[in-house]
């Protein structure tokens, strides 16, 4: 705790002590442990002069950020309308009750994270999940369990 | 400017909105969201109206108006988009206390839907009859759902003290959100999330406590609808009156309107219109004093300690008993305690009472000792708070705002926002430290070093080298002001800190300001010649004493060896004390009386509802008491207040030195001292919800520091100083800085050697 106070210090001064510093500071603090720790919303809040509530109440509202750690690797199940058309809600589903954790959520030991996703552009590909960098095509519930072993 | 709404022509002389324009001209325009201390927000759009060659419907709060404007507030196609939005806002709000078939006889024949051979009428909501939102439904005349409704199923939120939380009745209007924001400066809500999954609170699931909330309940009186809610007052309906009186739980006796329902006290509230009456209290004004009087506890009869035992006695036995006792007792072998709570009147005919009918001089009250002259005799220069409005820069003192003066933090939030240098020492970061330029804890034994170094820097003329922010801020400003909090007063050495305390303020030419925690403290020393308690309990001591008489104080917890107690009070004694005559008395909002405020101006508080069982006024008591023995008591007047008072101040005594915290000795316990009584009731331990705010005899932590020890809260742990070890339970309060342990004692006394102390902490492994 005390070793990390150091190391958001580097990232804080960066900026000038204003409203506007606020989102590209979490932008930064995020980078550092892909996720926004509450030690990290009181740093910027102390620093910014502004209370813990305020900045949750802004990092919240935009989805670029998450507030739980991520797993290993994370899986983004698209809902868009072609993915939902051909049976994406099923396929989250699955992957709910296979992991045993909520979209955005993450797995206890770490290893997956699940994310739902609006639409990543290949719509006549659908349903697609992509894990980390790879997207998954034509996906049904039978391949599901392939694709997320195959990562373990 | 000459506008004209609904045909109506209207001459305006100020910039304003059309929605207060047409608010100031009787003309009706919905709106949940428009609050007049609020920037306007454009929200909820039920305010949209027709402006001549202004395209769309803009909305009321947020339209500025303009020469010539031509605005119309009721057309048809107005209504027909009002009824739309409300529809919109129906859909996701639970509606039963609307859309119901009985709603017409509800409240004739109260009829219950569940089948059970009860006639209660049902409860959906705390503030059936009395939302604003149930107004506009009615007043736009909807009488069905048009849209599917959806219930959210939000866990009802109530691990808070004071108020619970419905966010299933929550429409989104944001009041709350910016009167916490914009009006209050505390900022402990905003809104998480977005869309539908926008939810209302403190940042991630933290508790409001956690999270510097003040509890003084703007929140909930601005709350269009029952989503937020007063635990004390939830399912009493709508109250009756609203009638203005004075708050008498601290110095500053703030105007208050008291809320009423059937004669019987049901809560407190800001001035003002109810549903906009903002966060002007503290949380002891807002939820504590409707709580205090409502005490099931509060004795009701007379009683007469028999050789058998207490009996019940009606009053004519209590005065005789009474009489009895005083006869028995020979002049100036008694002495009279009186609570800093009392009104002025009550003080005068207890004052008169003690030298006429029991001849004697010796009055004190339990809270008077010599730091407390001390730091009274200083506060007689303490400048008003409108004074205080004036000042170029800031420095508060130990004084920890979230739980008490909100009208001093709120003053402080409010001009260092607006860019006014402001520094703060003290042991707890409140919700003023945000707004800080620079925040000082002082270590243990540091107090003292560090006054001295500010004196000494102010007294350099234009110092070369590196002056402390303070120093510089004070030195360096025209009017600067120091507010100076009595917990002062339970520190070590506190007279000589005082004593370098004024130098400062002498120095660097500021005005101070110094509130006291008790109602009517400065009015007792305006009219009484008080001795120190010290000097009574001595005489105690001696047997020079034979009769006690307690007015609204129990000072001891068991007989300190005296022949006699008169308990005269409304709450129960301590057990073990056993006086020999009980008077119940009535407590404030029972009877009318005066308060003498820090600013030296009298603020009258009145009867507004019924006395607790057999209880009388503590007035009525002495002048019945005194028709008894035949002795007259003269009436009151304020001209029996002394301007100015002597009080008997004892040199500078021997400093005694605070050690510095060591290797051995990491952190600086602090003590704080209980100073929430009202009437001899402790509030801390009195009022559940105050207890969990400001808990007794319990350490505070700063989380970083009970995770290296490992703690986890309401775990014992045994704190060491050089000389004691005493075992409490830990709490853990982001609000604590770190290195220092912050210790609430119930009994006042100190529990160890020196206030601050250098101790650790370790676990208790029993």
């Amino acid at each position: 705790m005390e070793r990390l106070d150091v190391s958001y210090d580097k990232i804080l001064h960066a900026y000038p002590n204003e409203e506007g510093s606020l989102i590209p500071l979490l932008q930064k603090m995020q980078a550092t442990k892909r996720y926004i720790s509450p030690e990290m919303v009181e740093a910027v809040a102390d620093y910014l002069g502004i209370t813990e509530s305020q900045v949750y109440g802004v990092a919240s509202f935009y989805s670029q950020f998450r507030f739980t750690e991520p797993g290993k690797h994370s899986i983004s199940v698209c809902l868009g309308t072609a993915c939902h058309v051909n049976g994406g809600e099923t396929l989250l589903e699955t992957f709910e009750r296979d992991l045993n954790i909520k979209p955005g959520e993450c797995t206890p030991d770490k290893k997956f994270d699940l994310n739902r996703v609006a639409c990543i552009g290949c719509c006549a590909l659908a349903p697609v999940v992509k894990v980390d960098n790879d997207v998954h095509s034509k996906v049904n519930v039978i391949k599901l369990k392939e694709i997320w072993t195959s990562y373990e | 400017m000459k506008i004209t709404i609904d045909n109506k022509k209207i001459k305006i002389d100020k910039p304003a909105t059309v929605l207060d324009v047409a608010a100031q001209n009787d003309i009706y325009i919905p709106s949940l969201c428009a609050h007049p201390e609020l920037v306007p927000y454009g929200g909820c759009r039920l305010c949209i109206v027709e402006i001549e060659g202004r395209r769309g419907y803009p909305t009321a709060c947020t339209t500025h108006v303009e020469d010539g404007m031509v605005v119309r507030t009721d057309t048809k196609i107005l209504k027909e988009m009002r009824t739309e939005l409300t529809q919109l806002i129906l859909s996701e709000h639970p509606s039963a206390c609307m859309m119901c078939d009985d709603v017409e006889g509800c409240s004739v024949f109260q009829g219950t839907i569940r089948k059970v051979g009860i006639t209660t009428g049902c409860r959906w909501c705390p503030k059936d009859k009395d939302c604003e939102f149930q107004r506009i439904v009615e007043s736009l005349g909807i009488h069905d759902l048009t849209l599917p409704g959806l219930y959210r199923d939000i866990p009802i939120e109530k691990y808070d003290p004071f108020f619970d939380r419905d966010y299933n009745l929550c429409i989104y209007c944001g009041r709350c959100v910016r009167i916490c924001n914009e009006y209050r400066k505390s900022s402990v809500l905003s809104l998480k999330q977005r869309g539908k999954f926008t939810t209302i609170g403190p940042a991630f699931e933290a508790t409001h406590i956690d999270a510097n909330c003040e509890f003084c309940g703007a929140c909930v009186s601005v709350c269009p609808t029952g989503a937020m809610s007063e635990k004390s007052r939830k399912w009493w309906g709508v109250p009756e009156k609203y009638e203005a009186s004075t708050c008498p739980l601290c110095s500053l006796n703030c105007d208050i309107q008291v809320l009423t329902l059937k004669d019987k006290i049901v809560g407190t509230l800001p001035p003002g219109v109810p549903h906009e009456a903002g966060g002007e209290l503290c949380v002891k004004g807002r939820f504590c004093l409707s709580e205090l009087v409502n005490r099931t506890t509060r004795i009701l009869e007379p009683q007469f300690k028999y050789k058998e035992g207490y009996g019940f006695v009606s009053w004519e036995v209590a005065n005789e008993k009474a009489v009895e006792i005083v006869k028995e007792v020979k002049p100036g072998r008694s002495a009279m305690l009186l609570s800093p709570s009392l009104n002025l009147e009550e003080i005068h005919f207890a004052k008169q009472f003690a030298e006429k009918a029991l001849h004697t001089e010796l009055i004190s009250s339990s809270c008077i000792n010599e730091n407390l002259l001390a730091y009274m005799e200083m506060a007689s220069h303490s400048v008003s708070l409108n004074d205080l409005k004036k000042a170029g820069c800031l420095l508060s003192i130990f004084l920890d705002g979230n739980y008490k003066y909100a009208p001093v933090t709120m003053l402080i939030k409010d001009l260092a926002s607006k860019v006014i240098p402001y520094c703060q020492i003290g042991w707890t970061k409140d919700t003023t430290t945000r707004f800080a330029t620079h925040f000082y804890v002082p270590k243990s034994g540091d107090v003292e070093g560090f006054l001295d170094k500010i004196l000494f820097n102010l007294k350099k003329e234009k110092a070369k080298t590196k002056q402390p922010i303070i120093t510089e801020t004070l030195a360096e400003t025209k009017n600067s002001a120091m507010i100076i909090g009595p917990e002062i007063m339970s520190l070590t050495n506190c007279i000589s800190i005082l004593d370098k305390l004024k130098q400062v303020a002498k120095q660097s030419h500021s005005m101070i300001y110094m509130p006291n925690p008790y109602g009517n403290l400065d009015g007792l020393l305006a009219l009484v010649d008080v001795v120190p308690f010290d000097e009574i309990r001595k005489k105690i001591d001696k047997k020079e004493i034979d009769l006690l008489y307690l007015v609204g104080d129990s000072a001891f917890k068991k007989n300190p060896g005296v022949m006699k107690i008169i308990y005269q009070n409304a709450f129960p004694a301590p057990e073990d004390l056993q006086p020999d005559l009980i008077l119940p008395t009535a407590l404030w909002g029972e009877s009318n009386g005066r308060y003498l405020n820090t600013d030296k101006k009298i603020k009258k508080s009145y009867s507004v509802g019924d006395r607790h069982g057999y209880s009388l006024p503590h007035r009525q008591v002495f002048l019945d008491l005194a028709k008894s023995l035949k002795v007259k008591l003269p009436k009151f007047s304020a001209k029996d207040l002394r301007k100015e008072f002597q009080l008997k101040l004892k040199p500078v005594p021997e400093k005694i030195k605070v050690p510095a915290p060591s290797k051995n000795y990491p952190f600086s316990l602090v003590q704080e001292n209980a100073q929430h009584v009202y009437s001899s009731l402790n509030l801390s331990t009195g009022i559940e919800g105050f207890g969990d705010l400001v808990k007794a005899d319990h350490i505070l932590l700063h989380p970083s520091d009970a995770r290296k020890q490992g703690f986890n809260n309401e775990e014992w742990a045994i704190l060491g100083s050089s000389k004691t070890e005493k075992k409490f339970r830990v709490l853990i309060r982001k609000n604590i800085p770190k290195g220092i342990v912050l210790l609430t004692s119930s009994n006042g006394q100190l529990e160890f050697e020196s206030n601050p102390c250098p101790v650790k902490i370790r676990r208790d492994h029993v």
